[in-house]
């Protein structure tokens, strides 16, 4: 059964620990320029959203990849990054409608969530539950039963 | 070097001139960071006896070692300078992404001189500094001046401001990072105001490194763990914020009431934590690597006080509430986003109007002075408008520009003013716990409680449940919270991982990520020869053991209704005590013997 | 005997105080009570199995039962007692 990283944006407290630990688990250092999650935050609003590849079932990033370097595993549902084969063409960056394929200036790479092997060290730290790694078929019905539950709320005497 | 950089910048705004320089390892390893490492620059470079608000005074910005790593709740930094307000050593503490960004950028800390002849903005990104013109920002607020910078510079910018308040020098006004995360108190948005520097706004793509990513990775781990395990710092920061102490403080009868007549307000439940979350929480908030999240995204619908933001704190809640007879919520909150806009410290503002309404009362100020606004006791709306009046720099807010001691002078009572080093007292009253009374005496910014947080031990019971009307052992106990805070606030962590963790689990994290070896005995003597320092550099500056008081109200007037009706503060028992366990002579001068044996002499 | 919830024991009970009917001599019969009434999900706020939760802060006309006998500290009829989780601080 495929995994994703499910995103709970409205619990995200904007504390960057998902960037830190991507950053410290492929790095061993702390460079949040070059993570595979990101944070936006809109400080007026106060309101954050990590964001991080999709691992898309059709993913534009596979199909423009001439040396094949990006490949879907049909298994896991994920796309994996061979950075061997990469010739940094940065077509990746280009296809990905969501921008999370980005290009490191540093280490010449294109960076890109590789869920830390199935065992995504984002969620592992994000202190509020705002990133988890879950059954992509679990992670829909949780926050459908979520709204449904506002109904019910919205309807009960 | 690991979790230090090893790099400070100067900047001398008088002449446009830039430089950097090496962090010498010595000086990281004795003072830390931070405000250590500010407190160390200061000294060396600083004249105490000038002016703080001229050209002589310096600016420093210093994150700490913990400061864009992943120790839990590690990404603050420090302002440290000489505070307008108190004439005092100032180190204002903030939260937020902005230290973090610091040190990306490439620095431990950045110097700000001299004075610049027009408003100008500094844009930091990584080694490239440029010192730009902000004329046309000159008089806009705090998230104004960051939208207008982050259009000029980078939209991911984090920017460092002052809004008009700072411009205006009002004594109190404070720096603002990323919109909601103030440096408050003792005026240091002031100093930055008087050198004609706006805002300070950084990218930094570089990385702070970790010396050993193992032992720093085990050690982050387990006091994840004990802070998440743990009640306050787990869940109970989180689900209420710090205004939850509203009602734990007034349930005690040590919340400060009507400008310390009394230590008890009836309606303080309209105004604390649990209202706070049912009537305007929005979602926490965190900073920068905080497990914590204490805090509050807010919003205020009722048309009166419309406005969003974060807050209000448990102080800004005392300090426009129950300081002035006030349990309006929306009120409290809406004269907390004014501070927070136009940068200006909610302790004191408040304090400051709670004493203008005691003056109002005797009529020692009238609505001639007040511009026609009755200043009553439990005025919600003139709370605000004074709030607003300052900020503008308008009407009577110039006289509450002054702080409540100045403001109190001018009409004759100083005596109405609740401050130590002309500081305003925060919101637990010293009548009713004995040990935060004499740090707020002997702290050396000025009154203050986070400086040395004895309410964990007094009122909390964090780690252990101690009596708060004894004065026996307070002055050992306040050392202690005194020194621990002080190397604790050096490495960059958050006050609130005492909700969990100390010195111990401090050290293990600050060796790990440095490579540096600080035993739990290194850690505080860290913390202690930073408290020696700061009280130097103070003595140099004129201040004494005088100034090492309460006001008379703390000391005479018991507090008059609820739990703690008939206490007084016992400060003249326990200071000679004070004195004579922290190894100084009567007048409070450290010794000799003391300063050698912190290598300070 | 009034009874007065703080912080999320007040979401639990539903309620922000009462006037306690049930007597209790001491604060350990009272919170037993309490607990019964309201279920483990408050007791795990003030009760660390049979012991006070060290972190709770439990008032016996103001004033903190750690001080006091703890969970032995005798109540009278009328006595308002207020009753805090662990919280918070700042």
């Amino acid at each position: 059964m495929a995994k994703m990283l499910m995103i709970h944006a409205d619990k995200c407290t904007g504390c960057r620990n998902c960037e830190l630990a991507c950053s410290m688990s492929h790095e061993g250092a702390f460079r949040l320029q070059a993570t595979s999650v990101h944070v936006y935050t809109w400080e007026r609003e106060g309101f954050s959203v990590p964001m991080m590849c999709q691992n898309c079932h059709d993913a534009p990033c596979v199909k423009v990849c001439t040396p094949h370097a990006m490949t879907r595993d049909a298994v896991t549902g994920l796309v994996n990054l061979d950075h061997a084969k990469c010739i940094g063409c940065k077509m990746c960056v280009q296809a990905c409608p969501f921008g999370n394929a980005v290009w490191d200036e540093l280490t010449t790479k294109i960076v890109k969530c590789d869920t830390c092997g199935g065992d995504p060290q984002c969620a592992k730290f994000c202190p509020s539950h705002a990133l988890e790694w879950v059954e992509d078929t679990v992670a829909t019905r949780d926050r459908k039963r979520a709204f449904a539950a506002k109904f019910k709320d919205a309807f009960s005497e | 070097m690991n979790g230090w950089i090893g790099r400070i910048l100067r900047i001398d705004l008088t002449t446009g001139k830039m430089s950097t320089e090496p962090l010498d390892a010595g000086l990281a390893k004795d003072y830390i960071g931070a405000r250590g490492l500010g407190t160390k620059l200061l000294f060396d470079e600083v004249d105490p006896k000038v002016d703080a608000l001229s050209p002589e005074n310096k600016l420093i910005f210093a994150p700490g070692p913990f400061t864009g790593t992943y120790a839990p709740s590690g990404g603050r930094y420090n302002v440290v300078t000489k505070g307008p307000l108190t004439g005092a050593i100032a180190a204002a503490n903030s939260g937020g992404t902005w230290g973090p960004a610091l040190k990306y950028a490439g620095y431990d800390a950045v110097i700000f001189e001299g004075k610049a002849p027009k408003p100008v903005y500094v844009w930091i990104k990584d080694r490239n500094v440029e010192i730009r013109d902000a004329s046309h920002l000159w008089g806009k607020t705090v998230p104004e001046t960051s939208d207008g910078v982050r259009a000029e510079t980078d939209q991911d910018a984090h920017v460092a401001c002052i809004g008009p308040a700072g411009e205006n020098q009002v004594l109190f006004a404070c720096i603002m990072n990323d919109l909601h995360r103030a440096a408050g108190r003792s005026g240091v948005g002031a100093v930055m105001g008087s050198k004609n520097l706006k805002a300070v706004a950084v990218i930094g793509t570089g990385a702070v490194t970790c010396a050993d990513r193992e032992r720093f990775e085990q050690a982050v781990m387990k006091v994840r763990t004990i802070i998440q395990q743990h009640p306050i710092g787990g869940t109970g920061l989180r689900l209420y914020g710090t205004d939850v102490l509203t009602n734990v403080l007034n349930q005690i009868g040590a919340h400060p009431t009507k400008n310390f007549h009394d230590g008890y307000y009836p309606t303080a439940d309209k105004i604390g934590g649990e209202s706070l979350t049912a009537k305007v929480l929005q979602r926490p908030k965190g900073c920068f690597a905080c497990i914590i999240s204490c805090g509050r995204v807010s919003k205020v619908s009722n048309p009166k006080f419309k406005g969003e933001g974060e807050g209000p704190e448990y102080e800004t809640a005392w300090g426009f509430g129950s300081s002035c007879l006030i349990d309006d919520l929306d009120a409290v909150t809406k004269a907390n986003y004014i501070c927070n806009e136009y940068g200006m410290d909610t302790i004191t503002m408040g304090s400051t109007v709670a004493c203008a309404m005691e003056l109002y009362d005797i009529g020692a100020i009238t609505k001639e002075d007040t511009g026609g606004i009755a200043l009553e006791w439990g005025n919600a709306e003139a709370m605000v408008e004074m709030t607003r009046l300052t900020g503008i720099g308008e009407g009577f807010g110039k006289k509450l520009a002054l702080g409540s001691y100045r403001l109190g002078e001018l009409y004759g009572h100083p005596e109405f003013s609740m401050t130590v080093k002309k500081q305003e007292i925060p919101a637990y009253d010293p009548r009713a716990i004995q040990g935060i009374g004499l740090n707020y005496a002997t702290v050396n910014c000025g009154a203050a409680h986070v400086r040395g947080y004895t309410i964990q031990p007094e009122v909390l019971g964090v780690p252990a449940k101690v009596d708060k009307d004894t004065i026996e052992g307070k002055p050992e106990l306040v050392i202690k919270y005194q020194n621990l805070t002080a190397a604790l606030d050096a490495a960059g962590a958050c006050l609130f991982t005492t909700f969990g963790i100390g010195a111990e689990e401090l050290a293990e994290l600050l060796s790990a990520v440095t490579g540096v070896e600080y035993s739990t005995d290194d850690f505080m003597k860290c913390g202690d020869r930073i408290w020696n320092l700061e009280r130097l550099w103070n003595l140099r500056a004129g201040l004494s053991a005088k100034d090492d008081m309460l006001p008379e109200r703390l000391l005479k007037l018991p507090i008059k209704t609820g739990p703690s009706k008939g206490s007084v503060n016992r400060l003249p028992e326990m200071l000679p005590i004070y004195y004579e366990r922290r190894g100084w002579d009567a007048s409070g001068v450290p010794t000799d013997a003391r300063l050698r044996e912190l290598g300070l002499a | 005997m009034i009874v007065s919830y703080f912080g999320m024991l007040r979401d639990i009970a539903g309620k922000k105080e009462e006037d306690w009917k049930q007597p209790a001599a001491t604060i350990g019969e009272l919170l037993h009570e309490v607990v019964a009434e309201y279920g483990p999900e408050f007791g795990r706020w003030v009760l660390d199995k049979e012991e006070l939760l060290d972190l709770a802060i439990v008032l016996v006309n103001g004033r903190d039962v750690r001080g006091l006998q703890r969970l032995g500290t005798p109540l009278q009829p009328t006595d308002n007692v207020t009753l805090f989780p662990p919280v918070a601080g700042g």
